[in-house]
């Protein structure tokens, strides 16, 4: 049931990924290489709606909210390399999965590298590395109530004390603020609007969290890292997860639906060293997302609705190693 | 649009994200004003892109035709 649920999830994902153009390397590097913003809103839609979804869920007792941990060095030295990787890559940790569903060979091998490094991050020969990179780790006893028992990652109302409804309620007002009220880059084209990308995101982040904490034995909702990792480990003896699931479910939807609007091929690079650009650029993503413990997902889209201070570190070094390698790569004359 | 003289070709199928928008902007900008620019994609995203972007910076779009299975050709008027 937990990887049948996972599978259906990503299928969702998938055709929203894929249709939805949403890849959030593409989403933060616009904002600065062509002063363009609709990835970038579609983004934020979506984690506003997820900041007031999530916690809904939790007071209805359907979830319990579980935040990252607060990894101060670990997030900002794996964000950083994160960041980089993406640009590298050609595309962020969902950016990448989903494009291998629509035929860009580039995305199969940052793919597969993201993935060979990630496990080798987390079980092999990186492990002591990365440990010593990630420093102290930090949580907190949780406070109950919307959120899980046990130990969490520490997020602005545990640290300031308040009922967590409040930072979600300024923080989400913060963001609809800004994307319904500031100006929107055009766009057109047979690709979904972004208000409809950044709503069905969000509800498919609601989807996860439910069928990953009841049948995946997983407390969180979107993720990718852990997918990829959980589908290397297979080779080895491991057993298909939740996680693991999501991913072939985001490979056949992106796949499905790319097929469906005529917008599968096989596509290669003229200069064959963009393959060995996309490889550095997926071992940085498996790196640096474990180092951070969590990628543009599972940190980004997924742990800065929690307000959790880990999450939100995370994602503001993914934006800065980001803009870093898309200046020095292609910011240059 | 097959009449319209093209000055310069850009191919840039099967290109990493985001080679073909950055290439397009290289392009226009070393081109003369009134030239015309074909470029040659297959990526879904820059084929939404490319024009917004380039109509932003003032230039005219004449055509986006669809050449083959997920492939497309945007002609564009330098300002």
């Amino acid at each position: 049931m937990g990887v049948f649920t996972g599978f259906i999830t990503g299928i969702l994902f998938g055709i929203v990924l894929q249709r939805g153009r949403l890849c959030f390397n593409s989403a933060i590097r616009d904002l600065k290489l062509f002063k363009d913003n609709y990835l970038w809103k579609a983004v934020m839609l979506g984690i506003a709606i997820e900041t007031l979804l999530f916690p809904l869920m939790a007071q209805a007792g359907w979830i319990h909210l579980n935040p990252k941990p607060f990894i101060p060095v670990g997030d900002i030295i794996g964000g950083l390399l994160f960041g980089f990787g993406m640009v590298l890559a050609g595309g962020c940790a969902s950016g990448v999965t989903y494009r291998t569903g629509e035929g860009l060979t580039t995305a199969w091998l940052a793919a597969i590298f993201y993935g060979l490094f990630g496990a080798a991050s987390k079980y092999g020969f990186l492990k002591p590395v990365v440990k010593f990179l990630r420093g102290p780790v930090y949580k907190i006893n949780s406070p109950g109530g919307i959120y899980t028992e046990g130990k969490i990652g520490p997020t602005i109302a545990t640290s300031l004390h308040i009922n967590p409804w409040i930072p979600a309620i300024i923080f989400a007002a913060i963001l609809l603020w800004y994307v319904f009220g500031t100006k929107t880059s055009e766009r057109s084209g047979k690709g979904f609007n972004w208000i409809t990308t950044g709503i069905l995101a969000a509800l498919v982040g609601g989807l996860a969290y439910y069928t990953s904490s009841h049948f995946g034995g997983r407390n969180y909702p979107l993720g990718i890292t852990g997918g990829w990792i959980n589908i290397f480990k297979t080779f080895t003896g491991g057993k298909l997860n939740w996680e693991g699931g999501e991913i072939l479910g985001i490979i056949i939807g992106a796949f499905l639906s790319a097929l469906a609007s005529k917008e599968f091929k096989l596509r290669m690079p003229r200069n064959p060293m963009a393959y060995v650009q996309v490889v550095v650029g997926g071992a940085f993503l498996g790196i640096g997302a474990v180092t951070a413990s969590g990628c543009n997902i599972g940190n980004f889209f997924s742990g800065v609705p929690h307000l959790a201070w880990g999450s939100l570190l995370a994602s503001l070094f993914f934006v800065l190693g980001n803009w870093i390698m898309a200046y020095w790569l292609y910011g240059r004359r | 649009m097959a009449d319209v003289k093209v000055d310069k070709t850009l191919d840039v199928r099967g290109e990493v994200c985001p080679v073909p928008d950055v290439e397009t902007k290289r392009a226009l900008k070393k081109m003369e004003s009134g030239q015309v620019l074909e470029v040659l994609i297959d990526y879904p995203l820059s084929k939404e892109r490319i024009p917004a972007n380039v109509k932003k910076e003032g230039h005219e779009v004449l055509a986006i035709e669809e050449v083959g299975n997920s492939e497309w050709r945007i002609l564009i008027r330098k300002k």
